[in-house]
């Protein structure tokens, strides 16, 4: 899918560049799932550029918007406006597509992807997997291992044996205590009243 | 057409040089035409632990850059035969070499040897890249400390995007009683978290000193336990089916006495 919102980073905060083609409503809507779905992405206060070829009218409804989320709002004014061309296109993948690792991770490798991973084998100490969605360990984890990387709190963790120093959901850590026990079956973490809780799991 | 084997471990000080030499020293004494190739270089070990220091006048270098010829670089052992050592260079750094020129090399020493060793120095630059850059197969040391381990993993790891899949480990440096009373990993903590074949385990001996101050690798001599593991670890090298060492703890002179008996 194309997108018509896209926020590009630069030196001087976030730059909202809007397919000009497409209707305002559509993109306001898009502006909001996506803000909704990655608010965690974003610090409070980040400043956002926009730009500079819409109307007074479609910038107040802008405004409004980014508003709501905690977000500061620039016009912008020196640019000229940045259409997303073909070659710019930027592909996110499904929710529901899912990456499957094969092998072990080993220290100093990472694997990252914006939907859900599988690794059929360990995670040892020192790799890192980071997915936007659910991770599943069928072997023993004891790395670095952060699902929901793009703000999904639903998103879980789990591990046939999760010895993990860290976890992360979304934009909470989690650290094993110094002492940890083997866990004697699968566990999974997921977060639940603004914590990061670990129970025994099924993996199937 | 002979095999070029790489032995690597990430850390430092864990016996790659002194496996090297060992390894060598012991296809060797089964009769294969070894050559040990030092590419640590800058920190050039290899030939100290080998004896035959005073006999270097040309090295890697020399060769890649042209200055000899590759025969010429190569130092004959004083004890066998067939056993040669390319040592490193001791006043160059590890860029004077690039992974393309190690290639080369080592494509024309396996065509002369059985067996071409490439002892590799600690750490994952480039000198690391250079010494594997030719090798068919890898052997791992590690010694039985969390993070040997964890840079094996590491190594491990690079070695399979650089294409070079199921190396294989070697564990050096145990103390039995230590590992009995649980204040050393054992064998099965670090497969579980390395899980490779592990081609063997070395035993900590203090003759492993004396040799390598000597110049003498201990796989020669009949008293080293150190020395019969790699002699071990060489023949399942070789494809034998040789298992793996007991090691117990030296519980006194009574159980000696039963085991001298077979009670």
């Amino acid at each position: 899918m194309r997108e018509c919102v896209v926020f590009k980073g630069s030196r001087h905060g976030l730059q909202l560049v809007i397919d000009s083609s497409v209707d305002f409503d559509v993109i306001l809507t898009h502006l909001r799932s996506k803000l909704e779905s990655a608010i965690d992405f974003f610090t409070e206060g980040a400043k956002i550029k926009a730009p500079a070829t819409l109307t007074d009218r479609q910038l107040q409804d802008l405004s409004s918007l980014l508003e709501g989320f905690g977000l500061r709002f620039e016009t912008e004014e020196t640019l000229p406006p940045v259409v997303p061309t073909a070659q710019a296109e930027w592909e996110e993948a499904d929710s529901g597509q899912e990456l499957v690792v094969s092998r072990t991770i080993r220290g100093g490798q990472e694997i990252i992807y914006s939907g859900a991973v599988v690794v059929n084998g360990d995670v040892n100490p020192g790799g890192e997997v980071i997915a936007g969605g659910n991770v599943t360990i069928n072997g023993t984890c004891r790395g670095i291992v952060h699902a929901g990387a793009y703000g999904d709190k639903n998103a879980t963790i789990t591990a046939k044996r999760l010895l993990a120093a860290q976890i992360r959901i979304a934009g909470l850590i989690a650290r094993a205590p110094d002492n940890l026990a083997l866990p004697e079956q699968a566990e999974m973490a997921y977060i639940e009243a603004g914590k990061v809780i670990i129970a025994p799991a099924r993996l199937n | 057409m002979g095999e070029v084997i790489v032995v690597t471990s990430g850390k430092g000080g864990v016996g790659k040089t002194t496996t090297t030499a060992n390894l060598g020293t012991g296809f060797a004494l089964q009769g294969k035409k070894v050559v040990l190739v030092d590419a640590d270089i800058g920190l050039r070990n290899l030939d100290v632990v080998m004896g035959l220091e005073n006999r270097i006048v040309y090295d890697l270098v020399d060769v890649t850059e042209g200055n000899c010829r590759l025969k010429q670089a190569l130092i004959r052992d004083k004890r066998f035969e067939n056993l040669y050592l390319l040592p490193a260079a001791q006043t160059r750094d590890k860029n004077a070499v690039n992974p393309e020129q190690m290639k080369q090399l080592t494509a024309e020493l396996v065509q002369e040897f059985d067996i071409v060793l490439i002892d590799c120095p600690a750490g994952i630059e480039q000198g690391f890249k250079n010494a594997i850059a030719g090798a068919d197969r890898a052997i791992i040391v590690t010694t039985p400390e969390v993070s040997a381990v964890r840079d094996a993993d590491r190594i491990i790891g690079l070695l399979e995007s650089a294409g070079k899949h199921d190396p294989q480990l070697i564990v050096n440096r145990i103390r039995p009683h230590m590992v009995k009373k649980g204040d050393m990993m054992d064998i099965d903590d670090i497969n579980e978290i390395l899980a490779i074949k592990l081609l063997g385990i070395i035993p900590e001996d203090e003759y492993i000193v004396v040799s390598t101050n000597r110049g003498e690798p201990a796989v020669s001599n009949p008293v080293s336990l150190a020395g019969e593991a790699y002699k071990n670890i060489v023949r399942r090298l070789l494809g034998e089916e040789v298992p793996l060492m007991t090691l117990k703890e030296e519980d006194g002179f009574f159980h000696r006495l039963k085991k001298l008996f077979k009670l």
